[in-house]
């Protein structure tokens, strides 16, 4: 079973227990507290696919920007790190991400390197009881800086609903190779009301693309 | 293109929008050749359902022709002819496997507003508020139809557009809803609502073998329809009937073995507890008017089952749950696992078992539908069901 983020330099401690610190010796825990200017997000789902292969998916990090969120753009830059590009409300944001932890078909683990955006997260992929598909299930800390400071402000997505909303979006991507998206449809006027709940209802945040062309 | 659009409670106007475009490699684009509008489209009419916006296409009941596909849509071609079901469904999640069809999980892009509601989200739906998905429905001469390689069914018949349309909703939720009612051979079984999705209920209860079915409303023509098909009627609006006396009277005393409650959020009572819940519903203490299910909760006999096909969207209040438990009754209900029902369906309406179209009683333009919303909400003009033709 996997261990909690302790390659992360500074990272509390977090009790020793599988799938993202869900369960210790058979017993339920509850997600780590936010405490200061640290954030945690730990949220889970069921996917229809090995953990090998869920693993793969993940892993293909240059493939980020089809399934998470106002992600533009990764470019691998070495076996472990990469430089991500974010566009948020016409915002862009440029990182350099480390990975921390590679253990094929179980867990990723990851941190950034830059003080802008300093997150860090795990995935894990584990046999769900009953062999009924894979629970992958994303831990991650951050620090509200510029990058939460910028979703929260320009987007109305906060980071913890922003983590939610990614592996939703990899759980669809995973299972049918794209994304649910309605914010193409037509319509009729909307007036100003309508318009403004846009925000309200997370219509405003780009569903990523999934698979590439129609 | 034209479509219908909802702009507000009690306001729909026919406006021309852009035409939908393929967005997904598991889209389609149908050309609509016929559409309807449900009972269930006037809870939105009547601005029950939240996050409908102002511009919202309206309609979940659809056909028409295929008029383009997405890279991955392999069993359908430009050119077929399909009926559309009204839940969208991926295929490929747990709950699609397990054909719970109406629980998709990869459907609603708006799930997170769904389960903010309801804990968890179900499928998306067409053209039913952004908690649902936020996709344009199909009273419009075109629609985008996603899972198109999952949800469509093909027609390979030349009936009518009419005889088959209804399986896009009413005549599957329907028959679910006598399925969800557990109905053994002999079987007694009351229906509420003599609306579409009564009538089919009525008429798929007898198919899974009700021996007698009692159909309750007040409209004097849809129950004259109901009877038309087999079932014993009793209108609650007449004087001094009392409908939990009815069934009982009819049952010998020991109730229904299974109640269908085809009315759902928006029942009628004429008794002081339909003032009740129109002023509770006023306030917003609670969001839906459950007389009905109230009174069938009731009326079920001892360890019967209770069917809800009716819609119900929020917060109920005034259920008599410790009847439900004394008598240990069986609930169930949701939203029609459509996939499961349509081709099934499809052979009994091509092998003359059931002619669907006998509900219609109305056949419109775009351009007349939203005078008809207010006609189909006020039960004038003996309206039953109102077809779409949207190139008329």
């Amino acid at each position: 079973m996997s261990t909690a983020l302790t390659e992360k330099p500074n990272a509390e401690e977090l009790p020793t227990s599988s799938a993202a610190a869900i369960l210790q010796d058979g017993h339920y825990l509850a997600p780590p507290p936010d405490n200061g200017g640290k954030q945690w997000a730990r949220t889970t789902v069921l996917v229809q696919g090995s953990p090998q292969e869920l693993y793969s998916l993940w892993r293909a990090t240059e493939n980020a920007p089809l399934w998470q969120e106002q992600i533009v753009e990764v470019v691998v830059t070495g076996v472990n790190t990469s430089r991500w590009t974010m566009k948020t409300g016409g915002k862009t944001m440029t990182w350099e991400a480390e990975i921390l932890a590679d253990e094929p078909g179980k867990r990723i683990a990851w941190r950034s390197l830059s003080d802008d955006v300093n997150e860090a997260g795990q995935v894990v992929f584990e046999p769900a009881p009953g062999d009924r598909g894979t629970f992958v299930t994303v831990l991650m800390e951050f620090h509200v800086g510029k990058l939460a400071n910028a979703w929260e402000s320009l987007t109305g997505r906060n980071p913890k609903q922003g983590v939610i909303e990614n592996l939703r979006h990899f759980k669809a991507f995973a299972e049918t190779g794209e994304i649910p998206n309605s914010q193409t449809a037509p319509h009729g006027d909307r007036g100003i009301v309508g318009k403004m709940k846009r925000s309200l209802y997370g219509e405003n945040i780009p569903t990523p693309p999934g698979a590439t062309a129609v | 293109m034209k479509a219908v659009c909802w702009m507000g409670t009690n306001k729909i106007e026919t406006q021309t929008v852009p035409d939908p475009e393929l967005v997904n490699p598991h889209d389609a684009i149908i050309k609509v050749t016929r559409t309807a509008i449900c009972g269930s489209d006037l809870h939105l009419y009547d601005g029950f359902i939240p996050t409908m916006e102002a511009g919202d296409i309206m309609g979940h009941e659809f056909m028409g022709i295929v008029e383009e596909v997405g890279k991955e849509v392999h069993n359908l071609k430009r050119g077929d002819r399909v009926v559309v079901p009204f839940t969208i469904a991926c295929g490929n999640c747990l709950f699609c496997k397990k054909k719970l069809w109406s629980a998709c999980d990869n459907t609603n892009p708006n799930a997170h507003l769904m389960e903010a509601a309801y804990g968890y989200s179900g499928s998306g739906l067409f053209g039913y508020s952004h908690m649902m998905g936020g996709y344009a429905g199909g009273q419009a001469q075109y629609v985008r139809v996603p899972f198109a390689n999952v949800g469509p069914l093909k027609l390979e018949t030349d009936l009518p557009d009419e005889k088959v349309l209804f399986l896009s909703d009413i005549f599957p939720t329907g028959y679910m809803a006598a399925e969800n009612a557990q109905i053994l051979p002999g079987d007694t079984v009351a229906v509420w609502g003599t609306g579409p999705v009564g009538q089919f209920a009525i008429a798929s209860a007898f198919m899974l073998g009700a021996a007698r079915v009692i159909a309750i409303d007040r409209v004097p023509e849809r129950l004259a329809m109901a009877r038309s098909i087999g079932a014993i009627t009793v209108n609650y609006a007449e004087d001094d009937v009392k409908v939990l006396t009815a069934l009982k009277d009819l049952t010998g005393g020991i109730g229904p073995d299974s109640c269908i409650d085809a009315v759902g959020l928006e029942g009628h009572s004429s008794q002081l507890q339909g003032l009740y819940d129109k002023i509770k519903t006023a306030v917003m203490l609670e969001t839906d008017r459950p007389v009905v299910l109230r009174q069938a909760v009731q009326a079920v006999r001892k360890g019967g089952t209770l069917s809800i096909p009716g819609v119900y969207g929020g917060m109920l209040d005034k259920v008599p749950f410790g009847a439900a438990f004394g008598k240990g009754i069986t609930m169930k209900m949701g939203q029609t696992n459509m996939h499961t029902y349509m081709k099934p369906l499809l052979e009994r309406i091509e092998t003359n078992q059931i002619d669907p179209s006998y509900i219609i009683s109305h056949r419109i333009t775009l351009d007349q539908a939203p005078d008809m919303y207010k006609v189909w909400r006020d039960k004038k003009e003996d309206v039953t069901k109102i077809v779409i033709d949207p190139w008329q």
